[in-house]
């Protein structure tokens, strides 16, 4: 393999890791802190991208890319917690409350994704790009749009790491998840901490659907792919640590624009499940992952 | 006697189906402490919990300082018929304000939150003040000098009486108003429950009231005015100080004299 083809491979498959971070992210800290898996997280990602469209495509309302993401990330926030209120927190109290929301989370994601369909049409968008232009050294490209889409996860996801442990509501959102009968007892007002990480659950969610929408055509459906790649995300590297997904996000990005050269498109997602049901096997918590779910 | 701070009546709870204590009546006046005393596994500790609102009270009712803490009404008093509205939708009793309104419960063997180092777990547990005046960090690391060299530990790396400490100073960061110990010295060395106890007693000695399970009688003695038998989910004694027998008088009066 030449160096060129080789260094666009590790260009995508990191690209694809950013991607594949930010999303699972926002699925674990649902998942270490509500116990239940989010099948909305798909739709979530979908529904950003669309707001971002409405609020920055030059057909629509054509603000700056950048005034369109911070919109993006509002609305996403509020919609994330309302869904929350919706969807989630009436069956907080049962014993099955991780079955019950498996179905209200698939019917909410059901719901968004005809909302999308009903609001903006079937018909393929596409969010204009961040940024035009590209490095070339010899034969080695790297678009400016990829720098900034690198940059500009690294940075949400320094910032939720460093909300979590050094802000008062990011500390108390650790403590509730890891304790929630201790949090009650010193006051900490526990659903509103649940509606504000599904809240920004949704805003990670949603920027990633952003950034896809950058490089890719948008349909309504278009998050249930990129939510499968979460959740092997979020099974292979565990949710240990905050950090856990976001180095597993990473392998899985390489690997799957690895087997894309090599096996093929149609075979990438079969070797990415094979691989994580080999780390299953052998370590059933995930790689960096630890028996207990704390955050 | 002046208003009491807490008065609990015809209090009942438990695990569904399974009730756990039925119609205890308790009050508890301003500035006095008071013990509950009873073998294991016959409802103390859900009882405690019920009164912090972690478990719904099934009848009866709780009022703190004039406050009625839990919704009026039986369980189960809104369904229709196998659906119990209360049990999917409304808590009967929110912790949250109960911890608020100064009721502040440390529970037994409490690991708080395992991934948190004490200086976080002591950032966060002032919410409950709302405005009151609790402990300041500086006056809860007065009392515990140990925690001070902890500052940086998780708390799952602590021993367990340091767990407790940090329990302790936690719930005296919120600014209790009454404050519900849970066997604080329960599994401890000798030596570090010698300071967990006369650091219990520093705390009574600043004039707030507490409610203290302990196994222990002489521990009890100096702290609670008044003490509260527990027996099979009822209370069946209630004596002050000086009416109270020492461990094996206890033992007798509830097992009769063949315990």
């Amino acid at each position: 393999m030449d160096p060129v083809t080789l260094f666009s491979i590790i260009k995508g498959g990191i690209v694809l890791g950013a991607l594949y971070a930010l999303m699972a992210t926002g699925l674990s800290l649902v998942w270490t802190t509500l116990g239940i898996f989010n099948f909305a997280h798909g739709a979530f990602i979908a529904l950003g991208a669309y707001v971002a469209w409405q609020f920055s495509a030059t057909d629509a309302f054509g603000w700056p890319l950048a005034l369109g993401i911070i919109a993006t990330s509002l609305v996403m926030f509020a919609i994330g917690a309302f869904l929350h209120l919706t969807l989630v927190k009436p069956f907080e109290r049962r014993s099955d409350v991780v079955l019950i929301t498996v179905i209200t989370t698939l019917a909410g994601s059901a719901i968004l994704e005809n909302v999308l369909l009903v609001i903006w049409g079937p018909r393929s968008k596409q969010i204009p790009k961040m940024a035009e232009g590209e490095l070339a050294v010899g034969g080695f490209h790297l678009a400016l749009s990829e720098i900034i889409l690198l940059v500009l996860v690294l940075a949400i996801l320094v910032g939720v790491g460093a909300f979590l442990r050094y802000s008062r509501p990011g500390r108390a959102m650790r403590a509730v998840s890891q304790n929630r009968e201790a949090a009650q007892l010193l006051g900490l007002n526990v659903p509103m901490y649940f509606a504000l990480v599904l809240g920004l659950s949704a805003v990670t969610a949603g920027l990633a659907g952003v950034f896809i929408g950058t490089i890719r055509f948008m349909n309504p459906a278009m998050g249930s792919e990129p939510l499968m790649k979460a959740l092997i995300v979020v099974i292979f590297g565990g949710v240990a640590r905050f950090s856990s997904p976001i180095y597993a996000a990473f392998i899985i990005g390489l690997l799957e624009a690895f087997s894309i050269y090599f096996v093929g498109l149609y075979w990438a997602p079969a070797v990415l499940f094979f691989t994580m049901i080999v780390v299953l096997l052998i370590k059933p918590e995930g790689l960096f992952g630890k028996y207990q779910r704390t955050l | 006697m002046s208003d009491p701070i807490l008065s609990v009546r015809g209090l009942s709870s438990g695990y569904d189906p399974i009730k756990i204590f039925r119609n205890v009546d308790l009050t508890v006046a301003k500035g006095e402490s008071i013990g509950i005393f009873g073998p294991n596994g016959h409802g103390k500790t859900t009882f405690l919990k019920t009164l912090s609102g972690l478990i719904d009270p099934w009848s009866g009712e709780i009022i703190f300082d004039g406050q009625r803490l839990n919704r009026p009404g039986e369980r189960g008093s809104r369904k229709w018929r196998n659906f119990n509205y209360d049990a999917v939708t409304r808590r009967r009793m929110d912790p949250k304000q109960v911890a608020r309104a100064g009721l502040i419960h440390v529970q037994q063997g409490n690991l708080l939150f395992p991934e948190l180092t004490v200086a976080e777990t002591l950032s966060i547990s002032t919410t409950a003040a709302r405005g009151r005046k609790g402990w300041s960090l500086a006056e809860v690391q007065s009392l515990f000098p140990r925690l001070v060299e902890r500052n940086d530990h998780k708390i799952r790396f602590l021993s367990g009486g340091e767990r407790q400490m940090v329990s302790v100073a936690a719930g005296l960061m919120s600014a209790p108003r009454l404050l519900i110990l849970d066997e604080p010295t329960l599994g401890l060395s000798p030596k570090i429950r010698a300071e967990l106890c006369a650091a219990i007693l520093t705390v009574k000695e600043t004039g707030l009231p507490i409610i203290l399970i302990d196994q222990d009688v002489a521990f009890l003695e100096q702290i609670i005015d008044t003490l509260y038998l527990f027996d099979h989910g009822r209370i069946s004694g209630r004596m002050s100080r000086e009416e109270m027998p020492d461990h094996d008088g206890l033992m007798a009066i509830l097992f009769g004299d063949q315990h």
